[in-house]
């Protein structure tokens, strides 16, 4: 049995402790937010904002959640892929599948425990601190809060059975290891399993075309009522699940458009060739960061939107929307903190998924070397898939990003100009710039270490023989 | 610096080898000397540990030496840099890997430019008449577009060979390139490099323990315990067992 190893498992504790910890501390915030609003009640309506409150904030730690569920189970999956010897070597001992799986999942459980943990610990020391630093600077009341609620056990319980059953489904390819690959002299060709199944990529396509009917039915019925944005979100909802269902299409054309973008030359080939080596894994590593993206998009997107409406709507009147500016500015800024640590999430997965990638093909890397690579290009090299991965997920996530805000904005607000009015979607520019650099900065660190690691392989690594 | 005879297109000097440190100090190399003539298919064999892949190792810049010169050409490698090493492999050495190791996302044809594209450069039409002539006797022309997976091993590993020739190095370094392979497709591929040595002049250095692969070259190096204990032309393959064996009961 293979003792639980910390290095291997260090990028999924830090993903379990990030969603646990975000869950601990939405929960507290909006917790502490609920407790002030009911110290200054007036209005007797605290009970309905609480509850609110609540709700918004299960929803932000459900995307949070599911976009670390889906980077660990990843993670697992490409540690069974490096482990594939062992485990046959287990398998032609005597072991069976079954109990090779569980084992695996046993450190799942672990993972999770550890890390939900970690991030509940860190999660309240984040709200504690952060209102002691608001009382000091009198932002917020003096109240004594209660930190420690039942409420915040639920974040972790999760965070613990998702991670645990993200282990249960990356281990999947356990069951197909042969005790053959033992004895057999290459593993070179791992080759994925065959593409996804028929079934899954017929249920995303149907999702994703009722979804975007229901969407287009509510664009249409916005021009009458406002409520038609309900239905926009069932739309939204539905076509959003096929599209996340349905990565496996939808990914691997647009890494490799981008891998085109990236130019000629030995390294950038090579690494366009790269990201798409193994689709599913470069779909699945990519989808948690599109989702981010996408949704941290709309927002901006449809308020932006909504302003550009309401500038043209009072363009007679400038003092109506005086400080509206303000305000919505801070709602986009709330929104983008809250959805984009899932895709701070997803950028955790896609640099261990680039590290291990570095990992597995050290052999590869050194035949590179001997025949004459050099280790810049080898940097360079690296560089350009990571950046072909950010590129990819950021693009294809504002897209949908300006599409979904649309058609909220135009469900919600095309009744409103006088029918039938259209809304036109507009990207706030420093928005956009912003996007611009985070994707930068994630491209560049996501490639440190791993090009740090490649470029220490030495040649003869390609001649030895395993 | 010395000056290298016009037939030797690499040799090493006084060459010594030796890993680890203080009382774990394991001696791979001492003290060899030998030249790789131009033109030439030469078979280094010796047993497991005897150091004859070590041997290849520093010669093709890829290990670094205790102490010693090596040279390719008139260039003394154990004074260049990682770069200059780098350049060097890619220009004037070619490699042929035992577990064939070609890079699996490109196809055939993109394995055998591999060279080329590393360099930024492409093919004169004097080289892809080369490469195209190369193709053609390899009988990989309808293979060009497939993936390394899709070939079998003797197939593969004609691809890394004409990857190898296809620069036209000073020398071409195969190690244990039948190791992998049936008896059949071995000999195969050792007639290929046979026939890339006597009609094309190509240097060839194979690092071998098999007395049939050394008994297609035109000179044999015998290595054991990091010493060069023989050094012999062309021989049948019983004459090489016969010697291997003596070897084995000598030491």
């Amino acid at each position: 049995m293979k003792s639980f190893s910390l290095r291997e498992h260090a990028p999924s504790i830090l993903v379990a402790s990030l969603s646990s910890a975000f869950g601990v501390a939405v929960l507290q915030f909006f917790g502490v937010l609920a407790q002030i609003i009911r110290a200054d009640d007036v209005t007797g309506s605290s009970d309905t904002v609480a509850f609110f409150l609540a709700f918004v904030g299960c929803v932000f730690i459900a995307i949070a959640v599911y976009t670390g569920a889906v980077v660990t189970s990843n993670t697992f999956s490409t540690i069974i892929a490096g482990r594939t010897r062992t485990i046959a070597l287990l398998r032609l001992i005597g072991s069976s599948a079954r109990a090779q799986r569980s084992a695996v999942a046993r450190e799942g459980l672990i993972v999770g425990i550890v890390g939900a943990t970690i991030g509940a610990v860190v999660g309240t020391g984040v709200t504690v601190g952060t209102v002691a630093l608001g009382q000091a600077s009198n932002f917020i009341p003096d109240l004594t809060f209660s930190f420690i609620d039942a409420s915040i056990v639920l974040p972790v319980i999760t965070v613990v059975l998702t991670t645990w059953l993200a282990s249960w489904v990356g281990s999947r390819r356990v069951l197909v290891v042969s005790p053959m690959q033992a004895i057999g002299a290459s593993t070179e060709q791992s080759r994925e399993e065959a593409s996804a199944s028929r079934g899954r990529s017929a249920a995303a396509a149907v999702l994703f075309g009722v979804g975007i009917g229901i969407l287009v039915l509510s664009v249409l019925l916005g021009l009458v009522t406002p409520l038609a944005v309900l239905i926009g979100i069932v739309g939204g909802l539905l076509s959003f699940t096929g599209l996340v269902m349905g990565a496996h299409l939808v990914m691997p054309p647009a890494l490799r458009l981008v891998g085109r973008l990236l130019g000629p030359g030995a390294a950038s080939r090579l690494a366009a060739e790269n990201a798409v080596r193994y689709p599913e894994r470069s779909s699945r590593t990519t989808i948690g960061l599109v989702i981010g993206v996408t949704l941290v998009t709309m927002f901006a997107v449809a308020l932006q939107s909504y302003q550009n409406l309401l500038y043209s709507a009072y363009a007679n009147d400038p003092t109506y929307y005086d400080g509206i500016d303000e305000a919505l500015l801070l709602t986009v800024v709330i929104f983008s903190v809250l959805v984009g640590f899932s895709a701070v999430i997803a950028a955790v997965g896609m640099v261990n998924n680039l590290s291990l990638s570095v990992l597995q093909r050290t052999r590869e890397l050194g035949l590179l070397r001997a025949l004459g690579f050099t280790a810049k290009q080898v940097r360079s090299m690296i560089l350009a898939e990571s950046a072909q991965l950010t590129l990819a997920s950021v693009l294809v996530g504002l897209v949908l990003g300006t599409f979904y805000g649309w058609a909220g904005a135009q469900s919600l607000f095309g009744s409103i100009n006088g029918s039938p009015g259209i809304v036109v979607p507009g990207i706030p520019l420093a928005f956009l710039a912003g996007v611009v650099v985070l994707a930068g900065v994630l491209t560049v660190s996501a490639s440190v270490g791993p090009s740090r690691r490649a470029t220490r392989i030495a040649p003869v690594a390609a001649l030895a023989v395993e | 610096m010395e000056t290298t005879e016009p037939s030797v297109v690499a040799r090493v000097d006084n060459l010594s080898k030796s890993y680890g440190t203080g009382s774990n100090v394991v001696s791979a190399l001492s003290g060899v000397s030998l030249g790789i003539n131009a033109g030439e298919f030469t078979a280094i064999m010796g047993p497991s540990g005897s150091g004859k892949s070590t041997l290849m190792h520093i010669m093709a810049g890829l290990d670094s030496v205790t102490s010693g010169r090596v040279f390719v050409g008139d260039t003394d490698i154990t004074v260049l840099g990682d770069s200059d090493l780098t350049i060097l492999r890619r220009r004037r050495v070619g490699f042929v890997f035992q577990s064939f190791n070609l890079v699996p996302t490109l196809n055939i044809e993109g394995n055998i430019l591999l060279p080329f594209e590393l360099d930024g450069r492409r093919p004169s039409s004097q080289e892809r008449a080369w490469i195209d002539q190369l193709i053609e006797s390899l009988g990989l022309r309808d293979r060009l577009s497939h993936r390394p997976h899709e070939l079998s091993g003797g197939q593969q590993q004609r691809v890394a060979i004409a990857r190898a020739l296809a620069t036209r190095p000073d020398l071409v370094f195969a190690d244990e390139p039948t190791g992998n392979l049936d008896s059949r497709t071995s000999r195969e591929v050792l007639t290929l490099l046979q026939t890339a040595s006597r009609e094309y002049g190509q240097s060839i250095a194979m690092v071998t323990h098999d007395p049939i692969a050394a008994s297609y070259a035109d000179r044999i190096v015998f290595l054991a315990d990091g010493r060069i204990v023989d050094d012999r032309a062309r021989s049948t393959p019983e004459e090489i067992s016969t010697f291997m064996l003596s070897m084995e009961q000598h030491s």
